[in-house]
């Protein structure tokens, strides 16, 4: 539908219609009254309007042109009366321009049903219901005040049945416009003076039927009818008058207290007509009353079932909706207790195979030490005592990766427990450099320490140790050949530093934060086929906060990784937990 | 001086041939259990310098055979070294309260749990 909305068309002929149109009618105005003049100009207005409707028709190609056509035949038949009923001066009813004018109402009634036809308004039930209530009760208004006054009078039959047909007209006028109304299209400016239109069309012929003989040529009712003309050809010269016969999509019918106030009106309708009569002393017209009471009242009663009934399943719908809702919520939190059933069931498992694996690892190891054992009364080749030494750094790798699998499922499970002594951190640092020194020479790597004098901090000796060997067999890992390391120890008022860097091959943009996530490896580390399981990082961090301290990677100016591990002097205990990670 | 006699309480065959090789070639007579009342009763019978126990045993499981031993007046005086796999901070607490007097995780080296043992009995001597 915005597709309609979005076709940019001119606007200017219908807007230079409107002006021209209300100006012309103001001068109508000025002319003197009753002149010959004062008809003329009247009588080209009605024309030019009907004119104008059908050069909208053209100009804007509406996808169904008969309702416009239509109404540009009703109007035309109007400005043919007028013309006859200037050149007749006031002539004798039933004269030619009655029967043209009553002519023009058929047109404009059918162009309107039309309109609200291609528009899908016919489906709408319950607003054409609304529709015949507004209908009922203004053909009540009609009967009493216009149409039984007339049928009652004096004159011919013939005479008597056309004055009665305007109201009627009217009435047929109203019901097209309520039925237009009220399963409306498209509330565009074309559909707005259209309304505007017929709302003066019908005040002006209302206030003429009431009182026809005050009327003369020149007053301001008129001005109404004029302004009808004119506002009828503008809204068809308005480029969204195209829209008014597009079928839109049903709204959902809504309570509004326009609804409402618009039931009660009508159910008012025949207690005041009563009371008017009354107090006018006129003929209180009860069997048009009663009858249509009784109509307006069983379709408003109609219409209130059905605002029940919609308020109904909208109500169970709602009610279904919010269950809906309800269940997903539950079963949500179900599956997150699923899932950190399962991450908990995955910990305890890998704690139970690790502690199973133990038991033949210290076979394999155990066999290996006594087959090396150089008291050994058959003492081995030196080749099988190589093969035996692969198998016993394998089996060393091996523990590593049980050990590490443990420490992990142990820290998830909240478990890390500290044992806190004073130690002297550049000591630390030495007793790290010392052990990784073999393998730092085998890679072809000089390793450095650097430290400002003694650092004391309280700390658990054993897990820092295991913390700086990580970062260092770490580096050990990722530096080329001829690379070097540096681990740096100093210590400040506040805390510690300690420092690990390398000439390594660095970080990946945007890896610092994630390389001490649990099973994470670094994307130069893939490429490089490095092996890993992801697991020293995490370790290492879960000993930092343990610590109470922070620890953090960054990439070294020159290429190579530093990392950072900075401690408070007193280490603040606090358990490493990563096991609500998923519940919140 | 007669070698040191030694118990042996471990379920896995091969630990057990393990340890039992190493202590002896280190110079102890050792005496093979492979369950917890079995090896009670070797206790009880050859009255030990040393029992080296596996925790996870079936039956009487190596800590209640080390209550055991402690409450038993005859041989309450022989050491006791635990072998296990779980070495957690509560398993070596709960290993102590029953009366052990050395803790060793799996894998051990032999070596070292046969200098260990050395160490102990030492150490028994220069206290009493």
């Amino acid at each position: 539908m915005d597709v309609i909305r979005r076709i940019p068309r001119d606007v200017r002929p219908a807007w230079l219609f409107c002006g021209v149109g209300v100006v012309v009618t103001g001068m109508y105005f000025l002319l003197q009254r009753g002149a010959t003049s004062q008809s003329v100009l009247y009588d080209v207005i009605g024309v030019t309007s009907a004119l104008a409707i059908a050069a909208g028709v053209r100009l804007n190609g509406p996808a169904s042109p008969l309702p416009w056509l239509l109404f540009a035949l009703g109007n035309l038949l109007f400005a043919v009366a007028d013309i006859l009923f200037n050149i007749f001066v006031n002539p004798a009813t039933p004269s030619s321009a009655d029967y043209f004018y009553l002519a023009g109402y058929v047109f404009l009634v059918a162009g309107l049903v039309l309109l609200l036809v291609h528009a899908g308004g016919h489906h709408r039930v319950p607003a054409l219901g609304e529709a015949l209530i507004v209908t009922l009760a203004f053909a009540l208004f009609q009967w009493v005040f216009l149409m039984a006054p007339l049928v009652r009078g004096e004159g011919s039959v013939a005479h008597r049945a056309v004055l009665t047909a305007y109201p009627a007209a009217d009435t047929l006028l109203l019901a097209g416009l309520a039925g237009f109304f009220v399963t409306a299209a498209w509330r565009t400016v074309s559909f707005q003076l259209l309304v505007g239109s017929l709302a003066a069309l019908l005040v002006a012929d209302e206030v003429y039927g009431l009182d026809r003989n005050a009327y003369s040529n020149g007053s301001w009712i008129d001005g109404m009818w004029l302004l009808s003309y004119v506002l009828w050809a503008t809204a068809a010269l308005h480029p969204s008058m195209r829209e008014l016969s597009e079928p839109r999509r049903v709204r959902r019918a809504r309570v509004s207290r326009w609804r409402i106030g618009l039931l009660v009106a009508a159910l008012m309708t025949a207690p005041t007509v009563l009371l008017v009569q009354w107090i006018r002393d006129a003929p209180l017209e009860v069997p048009a009353v009663v009858a249509a009471a009784a109509l307006i009242s069983g379709i408003v009663m109609l219409r209130l079932s059905g605002i029940l009934r919609a308020l109904e399943r909208l109500r169970l719908r709602e009610r279904a909706a919010r269950g809906e809702a309800l269940a997903a919520q539950a079963a949500l939190a179900e599956r997150n207790i699923r899932l950190v059933e399962a991450d908990q069931l995955k910990d305890e498992f890998v704690a139970l195979i690790s502690h199973d694996l133990r038991t033949p690892l210290t076979s394999i190891m155990g066999y290996i030490e006594l087959a090396l054992d150089p008291d050994e009364e058959a003492p081995l080749d030196d080749e099988h005592r190589r093969y035996l030494e692969i198998v016993s750094r394998n089996s060393e790798r091996l523990l590593h990766l049980v050990d590490n699998l443990l420490f992990v499922a142990r820290v998830r499970a909240g478990k890390l427990v500290l044992n806190l002594n004073e130690l002297d951190l550049g000591e630390l640092a030495a007793e790290a450099v010392q052990a990784a020194r073999p393998n730092a020479e085998r890679a072809g790597l000089t390793l450095s320490l650097e430290s400002n004098g003694p650092t004391l901090v309280e700390a658990d000796h054993a897990r820092l140790l295991t913390l700086l060997e990580n970062l260092i067999s770490n580096a050990i890992k990722f530096t080329p050949r001829d690379g070097s390391i540096d681990v740096r120890a100093f210590g400040s008022t506040s805390g510690a530093t300690l420092e690990v860097s390398d000439t390594g091959i660095g970080l990946a943009p945007g890896e610092a934060e994630l390389v001490f996530d649990r099973f994470f490896r670094s994307r130069n580390a893939m490429e490089r086929q490095i092996s890993g399981t992801g697991l020293g990082l995490f370790i290492a961090r879960s000993i930092v906060e343990a610590h109470g301290g922070k620890i953090s990677a960054a990439n070294r100016d020159g290429g190579g990784t530093t990392f950072r591990i900075e401690l408070p002097l007193r280490a603040a205990s606090q358990p490493a937990s990563d096991t609500a990670e998923l519940v919140a | 001086m007669t070698a040191p006699l030694v118990v042996v309480a471990e379920d896995d065959e091969d630990i057990l041939l393990l340890v039992a090789t190493r202590l002896g070639r280190d110079g102890f007579d050792v005496l093979e259990a492979r369950e917890g009342r079995q090896a009670l009763e070797l206790v009880r019978e050859r009255q030990p310098v040393v029992a080296v126990i596996d925790v996870g045993m079936p039956g009487l499981d190596g800590l209640e055979l080390t209550r055991q031993i402690r409450a038993d007046e005859s041989v309450r005086g022989t050491l006791v070294v635990l072998l296990t796999a779980r070495a957690q901070e509560a398993d070596v607490r709960l290993g102590f309260d029953a009366g052990a007097d050395l803790y060793i995780r799996k894998p051990f080296s032999p070596t070292k749990l046969s200098t260990s043992v050395r160490e102990l009995m030492k150490r028994k001597i220069g206290s009493g």
